[in-house]
């Protein structure tokens, strides 16, 4: 069990990737609505932009691919502790996974530990890699333990048989919530074929049969995936999502409070 | 970042069919020369992201916002509006000869460093292959293929680029590697900036001489010396 609860002072958070690195009071947002902020990715090795960066619309949404470029979590901490220390929303680091062999749960350990007793983190978010199954989810989810609170973010395509595994593992206790990533999507482009995550309005039917069913698990779900309206919000929560996280409607124009 | 309201006052359709529209707004909302505001129309609910607007002409409390912009959009659509954001041109105050080049459809972005150049009776030097929009008598117009001819005349040099020409520059500019720019030159490189510098998305990363530059915060108008081409 972590040493710390997560406490939210409000249901409402931004995902991952949609607001920077640390809470920008000129950003699109009025902070005051967050219950707490989720920073853009971090790796333990600095990772550029993806070369080249894909956004592709479509009807009811759009594929992004961009890699997660980020300074590298020494460069990340060098820059922006002071930041998080600062604020007055409690910071959740989103941390990336870069595989599933041993080097990568012990570099996401190395990461966790020289997080905890950092002022102003309250906890950890965690983004598995890519096409990670049910054996390498509930390794990180073990690997992670530590005195911080841990959100492990399932991408929504696995989410389920992910959360099924997690809750059968007896992970259930010791993860204060799972989260939602973006699902991936492939388009036809003129250059080939596109790949990358997925965003927009159209993803909210899905995300929401997904809350649905990871509630039956057990687990703890943070919602995300299409939520747009003031009514979106609440049918995750009615669904019995404990936060909602906001993603691309913080592009769009921000979010209009009730 | 404040955002403002602003409302489509009327819509224009130029030579070549693409639509521009007038944007009613406060004065300081209205982009400079290369750079944007985003765009979004309550009314279209479910429009995933806002629309990166650039300015084509600035007027006392409106601008004719260049294209592409949503077919949903009419005369009294009202828009909720965030900048003016990014990095726009800024031509060095002495320059008596200007070139400017449209390598797309971009030519409608440029629109308002022309007038400004003219303001400063400065010559201007169009180099475009589409359709030209409302632009003054005194600005001679070439093809584009033309544009290295005028390397060495102009003493400032803009571009309207799109990201996939910024490999094939080198070769449209007639400048074999190594070779220099002789004038200051500054591109504005037209790609997708869906998160407006609110998240540093990376979606809009270049690559530049040290490591990437975001168009949406460092750009979209960059010296085209910081940039790998």
């Amino acid at each position: 069990m972590p040493k710390f609860e997560l406490s939210l002072i409000s249901p409402l958070l931004n995902a991952s990737g949609t607001l920077g690195f640390f809470p920008d009071p000129r950003g699109p947002l009025d902070l005051s609505l967050l219950g707490a902020f989720i920073t853009n990715p971090i790796s333990l090795r600095p990772r550029a932009p993806a070369s080249p960066p894909n956004y592709q619309p479509y009807p009811g949404g759009f594929l992004l691919h961009t890699g997660y470029p980020n300074p590298g979590f020494r460069a990340a901490i060098k820059r922006y502790a002071s930041r998080w220390a600062q604020s007055t929303l409690p910071i959740l680091v989103h941390l990336l996974v870069s595989g599933s062999d041993q080097a990568s749960l012990d570099e996401l350990t190395y990461m966790i530990q020289r997080l905890e007793g950092r002022p102003g983190i309250m906890g950890i978010e965690i983004g598995l890699p890519p096409n990670a199954d049910a054996q390498t989810a509930c390794a990180i989810a073990q690997a992670a333990l530590g005195e911080l609170p841990l959100i492990l973010r399932l991408p929504l395509e696995n989410a389920l048989l992910l959360s099924r595994a997690l809750s059968q593992d007896g992970l259930g206790d010791t993860l204060s919530a799972v989260s939602l990533a973006p699902p991936r999507g492939a388009m036809r482009v003129p250059e080939g074929l596109a790949t990358g995550r997925l965003y927009g309005p159209a993803l909210f039917p899905l995300s929401l049969a997904t809350v649905l069913a990871i509630r039956e698990t057990g687990l703890t779900v943070f919602a995300a995936g299409g939520v747009y309206h003031q009514e979106q919000f609440q049918a995750m929560l009615s669904a019995g999502a404990t936060a909602v996280q906001l993603d691309a409607v913080l592009w769009r124009g921000g979010w209009q409070s009730p | 970042m404040p955002k403002v309201t602003g409302r489509v006052a009327a819509i224009k359709v130029d030579r070549d069919g693409s639509r521009l529209a007038e944007i009613a707004c406060p004065p300081e909302a209205i982009p400079g020369a290369g750079q944007y505001v985003l765009a979004w129309a309550p009314a279209d609910r479910d429009s995933p992201l806002a629309t990166t607007v650039f300015s084509a002409r600035r007027k006392q409390n409106s601008f004719l916002a260049a294209p592409q912009l949503p077919a949903s959009w009419a005369p009294g659509t009202q828009l909720e509006m965030r900048g003016p954001l990014g990095h726009g041109f800024s031509p060095p105050a002495n320059c008596r000869r200007v070139a400017l080049a449209a390598f797309d459809r971009g030519l409608q972005r440029l629109l308002p460093l022309i007038f400004q150049a003219i303001s400063n009776q400065a010559d201007v030097t169009v180099f475009s292959d589409t359709a030209l929009p409302g632009i003054p008598a005194a600005v001679e117009v070439f093809p584009l293929g033309d544009l290295p001819t005028v390397l060495t005349w102009a003493d400032y040099l803009a571009l309207d680029l799109p990201r996939r020409a910024i490999p094939h520059l080198r070769e449209r500019l007639g400048l074999a590697p190594g070779v220099a720019l002789a004038c200051p030159t500054q591109a504005l490189v037209f790609t997708a900036m869906p998160c407006g510098g609110a998240a540093e998305c990376g979606a809009c990363a270049l690559p530049s001489r040290r490591s990437w530059k975001l168009a949406c915060k460092e750009g979209p108008v960059f010296d085209l010396n910081d940039l790998e081409w």
